[in-house]
């Protein structure tokens, strides 16, 4: 019998190794490398440490506070969070909708306009990298106070994220589906809507499925910033010290987070 | 319909199911409509207020002359990168010795782990602004505080990301490890480390990319780094300088998106 196995290596205690050779060597030095930067970055920030921690049973106090629901001003913690769930359902709307128009412009494989979808992409990218509650601060500076404040300015960034993640649903659709069609004689935008958006369609889904769930957060803190929804009640509460409403108001926003999680994870299961 | 029928059962069902979810969606939209009274089509009767905003209050962007201010922006920038990165990096460490205990596979009490994940779900669905108001009506506003808010809002996620992580992990490892009489601390160094800390690290790099963005944010309310210098411009109508920090904080956030995005490929992740 021929033994297949190599010779254990032995190293030097009399231990067989057994580690696998092929170890990824860069993630050691990776998180060496993050460790340094931490170190460095609180050395920098210069946190008073002593304070923080001298303050600290003052939270247990606010927790304390914050859990005596004061439930006296129901009406308005209801009407606030029903603003708040229409701006996130809306500017998710809208932003699917604009997503969908510009992802088609960003796409490379659908008009290929030459330098049209780099230019695109690049725009986008630059309006996705700036944070939604900027863009509502200066969205309620053109069109005042309101939902439509906060409608745009979240549409801003949605549209964004659609569009680069519409963009990269459509160019993953094999290029034969699209030669055909277009041997048939079909125009580019006819392509478009009967080949390209059918098949992404599923992915669109989800998409729209995983923003309304980043939206519905987003939304509860644009309150926070200066606009209205649950998030002002929040940010009014504890500014008024009136903990109870504000607690009432948190675990509402809780609830909703959590209750847009579960249904979009149940859908996933049965999509599945 | 005769074109309908000549389709397979699956493609009907399919469609079905589409038609059932954008038939609810548009219900969805058109209550929401209603019950802000939004209507889309004032937007664009604003359109005029808002071409004079973008030409003259916002373009071209203009770096603040006064002495010390243009530092005091780059300081800004630097605190807001510095709170993302010890936030992101404090939260990853405490996150992987939660997470262990979060996953009935891995930790030692089983019993306990639906409550540690029930803990971070709590925490998590909770957005990180909300946590910095809890924070700053008790510890004060500050940088400190900021931190710690980030730090609390990335370590609920990460406990999820990196027990899901360990959930996913074959368990045939873990049994035999058990089997042969591993200690936890064994189990965990030799069984879940070697396999788990590509992940690990790919999370890590995710909340990093979050917390860019959301120390920004959390700074407009309090949390200082530029998020409370934009907001100061902003406030005192000065749109010229804020389009300049506008630019500059998305720089940053593109910067550290292109570094991530590298260090994946460069991981092999």
């Amino acid at each position: 019998m021929t033994s297949a196995a190599p010779a254990p290596r032995i190293d030097r205690f009399g231990r067989i190794r057994v580690a696998p050779e092929r170890r990824n060597r860069a993630v050691p030095v990776f998180l060496v490398c993050a460790a340094l930067a931490a170190v460095a970055s609180l050395v920098y920030l210069d946190l008073p440490w002593a304070k923080l921690a001298s303050r600290a049973p003052d939270l247990g106090d606010v927790f304390w506070k914050l859990g005596h629901l004061d439930f006296a001003r129901w009406e308005l913690i209801l009407s606030a969070t029903r603003e708040t769930v229409c701006v996130a359902v809306l500017s998710t709307f809208y932003g699917m909708l604009l997503g969908l128009f510009f992802g088609m412009l960003a796409a490379e494989n659908v008009l290929r306009v030459p330098f049209l979808a780099p230019i695109v992409k690049a725009c986008f990218t630059f309006l996705r990298a700036v944070p939604t509650p900027v863009w509502v601060l200066l969205m309620m500076v053109c069109v005042g106070m309101g939902p439509a404040a906060g409608i745009a300015g979240l549409c801003v960034h949605t549209t964004a994220f659609f569009t680069r993640a519409f963009a990269q649903s459509f160019e993953d659709i094999p290029g034969e589906t699209l030669e055909a069609l277009e041997a048939t004689g079909v125009g580019r935008v006819g392509v478009f809507l009967n080949a390209v958006l059918p098949s992404a369609l599923a992915r669109v889904v989800a998409w729209v499925g995983m923003r309304l769930e980043i939206n519905v957060a987003e939304c509860a803190i644009l309150g926070m910033v200066g606009a209205g929804g649950v998030g002002f009640v929040i940010a009014n509460g504890i500014q008024n010290y009136e903990y109870g409403t504000a607690g009432v108001a948190i675990l509402l926003v809780f609830a909703l987070a959590y209750a847009t999680e579960r249904l979009f994870v149940c859908l996933k299961r049965r999509l599945r | 319909m005769p074109p309908d029928r000549a389709l397979p059962e699956a493609v009907r069902a399919e469609r079905r199911a589409y038609a059932l979810f954008f038939g609810a969606l548009l219900l969805v939209v058109a209550l929401c409509t209603w019950g802000v009274a939004f209507n889309p089509f004032e937007l664009f009767g604003k359109g005029d207020a808002f071409w004079t905003f973008l030409s003259e209050d916002f373009w071209p962007p203009r770096i603040p002359q006064r002495e010390g201010r243009l530092e005091a922006i780059l300081a800004g920038i630097g605190v807001t990168f510095a709170m993302a990165v010890a936030s992101a990096t404090v939260a990853a460490v405490l996150a992987f010795l939660v997470a262990l205990f979060a996953s009935e596979r891995v930790s030692p009490f089983p019993r306990l782990a639906p409550l540690v994940r029930g803990a971070a779900t709590f925490v998590r669905n909770i957005p990180a602004l909300v946590w910095a108001f809890i924070l700053f009506s008790s510890l004060g506003i500050g940088t400190g505080v900021g931190f710690v808010a980030l730090t609390l809002s990335s370590l609920a996620f990460l406990v999820r990301a990196f027990a899901e992580t360990m959930e996913d992990l074959s368990q045939d490892g873990l049994e035999s490890l058990l089997a042969i009489g591993a200690t936890f601390p064994q189990r965990v160094a030799h069984g879940i480390l070697p396999s788990c800390l590509g992940g690990f690290v790919s999370w890590y790099l995710y909340s990093l990319e979050v917390n860019i963005r959301a120390s920004a944010v959390v700074g407009m309310v309090g949390g200082g780094g530029i998020g409370l210098v934009l907001f100061s411009y902003i406030k005192a109508f000065n749109y010229h300088v804020a389009f300049f920090i506008i630019l500059l904080i998305a720089a940053l956030v593109i910067a550290v998106d292109w570094m991530t995005g590298r260090l994946r490929k460069e991981l092999a992740l």
